[in-house]
């Protein structure tokens, strides 16, 4: 008895968490748009300014969203902007689950989080695919399957959760940081770096980079390994393979 | 039957075909050589070597070295990708029996009486019958897909856009009912790949799909970056957090005696002889596969013992069977790609990534029009295995000193080989951040419990679906009852409901689960 009492416990502890995340998931593109769009200050990239996208996408999510609501209620067919289908399509349905969610116990978190984002994921795409045309008499348009397929997985995510929320289950499993950053560190440094400083450094530097990702690395043994790897690689691709790539940084090479 | 040897007579003269090497430090002088016979020679060696080290997985290892077979031709690429794919198989399970750490997930069930075997001394004996298990399942494998090759073929030409819509779906089906773990979760990561796939400009009318205005999207997510994420980066980040120094009780004995005695030979044999049909069964079934033949060949044996407590305590029969399924699966699961076009698991998924990459669209035309690229295939397949039993019983030593390289240096090895070989792919450099990006996805995906393995096939099969759902309901002016109406594709579908109501019934789910648990009793 007293294992289940401390079970539920630990449950409502973790639904605030959970419903928080719910909460940044169902903003996620905008905030990732408005990082997106610091870039363009600095003349990175194109897209819209930091300002416009916060405004635009406030004004959808507090008013633009409920009045196209109405609008469609009362039988307006007038067409609406892109930051409030995502309003509409993506965010509203998210922020609902977010509320329910605060009223469930969750059995199975790996499940529920599990089925929920999967569903973030299939409406993200169902607002992706909405501008593109339907069915157009018995022939398929470019947008009818994504859109059949997004509406299963929604569907599909959402018993998931169901899932989740009926049969026991495992809790959300540990993450580690470490692993995951310093790999994707490297990848990040490997892309980058790649066609400006060529295969001997980029390899070299990314190896021990992701050497970083244990505390077991031992760094003499490490940079003997990465020489000879590096060595190894740049001989194979570009000369044994014939796959064009740059192999010394190109400052040093003109 | 003319046929078949007349088939395969020109597959092992594809294989054989000498090509005359003249390289500058030999001034002038020729050397006679096979290309063909040396893709296989290295892929069954490179598979081996990859099976044998533990963290990185087949499919991984076939998206890595994809980049490796741009610049060869067609054949020898797809002899040296299939070499890599059974070579695995054998590599698995040396590292079952000596260290106790299956190398692979077919040979997940070898370990259980195969390193028991070990411990009791009798590593030589076990190791030996494995290879001798493979080899014989390989070869009636490599006799089956030249046998139903062709037939299969000329059922496949009958087939129109509604009967293919159909026979996805049902492979899919079978995809999932032989997974491991949640139907329901197993479907979602089909429709997820399915997603996936639409990424990029629409076969039909062009029209950019959920691709952002984002110009390296504009062609779709490419197949070997998805996977090379999902099961290349995914596999080593999950495996860091699970502590990069491995528990390796490796067996410290000479291994002395390779040969088995007359009585290992005698219990072994019907039970190599059951894994090579159940396993050249299961493998030709869409779905799991090699892993499914090797478990399910197990339970096979335990049930049918006359004393089943001999199990787990070093059964010759428990390493003679799987071993033998998994090879014989490995190999039949060639068949639906040869002469259908559809990647029945993740591997031959990417088989298809490659033939595509080469410019072969896999389907029943391909062993029409290119009858020497099939059959090459398929009589390499046989060298390939005469060639691991001849090459990996003298070289157990060397594979058994790869294992003690330990995981710290290993896996930043692999993060750089795969980064390289995605980058070469295309020279892009985005390509190797969306790997990245679909290694956390991958990383997600495990810790959810989610198989990724259906979301590659669903990804692979995504484009051929939706074209031939588009043709199939074009043809009937928009009814969707042609996929009931035409007698082929309703069998297809009925089966695939048949199968699905059967997993979801109670009885065949604790079936099913019994199968899959038989490792970790």
């Amino acid at each position: 008895m007293a294992d289940t009492m401390g079970h539920s416990a630990a449950a409502t502890t973790r639904n605030t968490s959970v419903v928080i995340a719910f909460c940044l998931l169902a903003v996620a593109p905008q905030i990732f748009e408005f990082i997106w769009s610091i870039g363009t200050i600095f003349g990175w990239g194109v897209g819209r300014g930091p300002a416009t996208v916060v405004i635009g996408h406030a004004t959808a999510l507090v008013a633009g969203a409920p009045g196209a609501l109405l609008g469609a209620l009362s039988g307006d067919t007038k067409k609406t902007s892109s930051d409030v289908l995502l309003a509409l399509i993506y965010s509203y349905p998210l922020f609902a689950v977010a509320i329910l969610t605060i009223f469930m116990t969750i059995r199975s978190a790996q499940d529920y989080v599990g089925g929920i984002v999967l569903m973030a994921l299939a409406l993200f795409a169902l607002w992706a695919s909405s501008d593109l045309q339907g069915m157009r008499g018995f022939s398929f348009g470019a947008g009818t399957a994504p859109r059949m397929f997004g509406g299963l997985l929604v569907a599909l995510g959402a018993g998931i959760a169901l899932t989740g929320l009926l049969t026991d289950g495992p809790a959300m499993a540990h993450y580690a940081w470490r692993g995951p950053l310093f790999v994707m560190i490297s990848i990040v440094f490997f892309a980058l770096a790649i066609r400006p400083l060529g295969v001997v450094v980029t390899a070299f530097a990314s190896f021990l980079i992701s050497a970083m990702g244990t505390h077991e690395t031992r760094w003499v043994e490490a940079i003997i390994v990465g020489a000879c790897l590096t060595l190894g690689c740049a001989l194979l691709f570009p000369y044994v393979l014939g796959l064009p790539m740059p192999m010394f940084p190109r400052f040093l090479v003109q | 039957m003319f046929d078949l040897f007349h088939n395969l007579g020109l597959g092992f003269g594809v294989v054989f075909q000498i090509s005359w090497w003249s390289p500058w430090w030999l001034y002038g002088l020729s050397l006679p050589i096979s290309i063909n016979i040396l893709m296989c020679l290295i892929g069954a060696l490179v598979g081996t070597l990859v099976g044998v080290l533990p963290g990185i997985g087949t499919v991984a290892t076939v998206a890595m070295l994809l980049p490796i077979t741009f610049g060869l031709p067609p054949v020898g690429a797809l002899i040296m990708l299939a070499g890599i794919y059974y070579g695995a198989q054998y590599g698995g399970s040396t590292t079952s029996i000596l260290v106790n750490i299956p190398g692979e997930a077919t040979s997940v069930v070898t370990a259980i009486d195969g390193h028991a075997m070990a411990k009791q001394g009798r590593a030589g004996p076990a190791l030996a019958i494995a290879a001798i298990g493979s080899f014989f399942a390989g070869c009636v494998a490599t006799v089956l897909i030249a046998v139903l090759g062709a037939p299969l073929t000329k059922l496949a030409l009958a087939f129109g856009p509604a009967e293919y819509f159909s026979l996805m779906v049902l492979g899919l089906i079978f995809a999932v009912v032989l997974a491991k773990g949640s139907v329901l979760k197993a479907i979602a990561m089909i429709v997820f790949g399915l997603l996936l796939s639409m990424v990029g400009s629409d076969i039909e009318t062009g029209a950019s799909r959920m691709a952002f205005n984002i110009p390296e999207l504009a062609d779709g997510l490419g197949f070997a970056t998805v996977a090379m994420g999902v099961f290349g980066f995914a596999e080593i980040i999950r495996n860091l957090d699970a502590g990069a120094e491995m528990n390796r009780d490796l067996v410290q004995q000479k291994i002395t005696g390779l040969m088995p005695t007359r009585k290992d030979l005698i219990d072994s044999a019907p039970a190599i002889l059951r894994g090579t049909v159940l396993g050249s069964i299961l493998g030709i079934l869409p779905g799991g596969g090699a892993v499914i033949a090797s478990f399910a060949s197990y339970t096979l044996e335990k049930k049918i013992a006359k004393d089943p407590s001999r199990f787990g305590r070093g059964a010759i029969e428990g390493v003679a069977a799987p071993e033998s399924a998994n090879n014989a699966a490995a190999q039949t699961s060639f068949i639906p790609l040869l002469t259908l076009g559809i990647p029945p698991n993740a591997v031959m998924a990417l088989m298809v990534g490659a033939m595509t990459i080469h410019g072969i669209v896999p389907g029943p035309q391909v062993m029409q029009k290119q009858p020497e690229l099939v059959w090459g295939m398929i009589a390499s397949m046989w060298i390939g295995n005469l060639m691991l039993i001849i090459i990996n019983l003298p070289l157990v030593g060397i594979w058994v000193r790869l294992l003690r390289v330990p995981y710290r240096l290993m896996f930043p090895s692999i993060v750089i080989f795969c980064a390289i070989g995605i980058y070469s792919v295309n020279n892009a450099p985005v390509d190797v951040v969306l790997a990245g990006v679909f290694g956390l996805v991958g990383y997600w995906l495990i810790k959810h419990d989610f198989e990724p393995a259906p979301l590659l096939l669903g990804m692979v099969l995504g484009p051929l679906m939706e074209e031939n759902l588009r043709r199939a309901l074009l043809i009937s002016r928009g009814d969707w009852t042609v996929f009931l109406t035409r007698p082929l594709s309703a069998v297809l579908l009925a089966i695939a409901a048949f199968l699905l109501v059967l997993t979801v019934l109670p009885f065949l789910r604790t079936k099913r689960d019994e199968v899959f648990t038989e490792s970790e009793s």
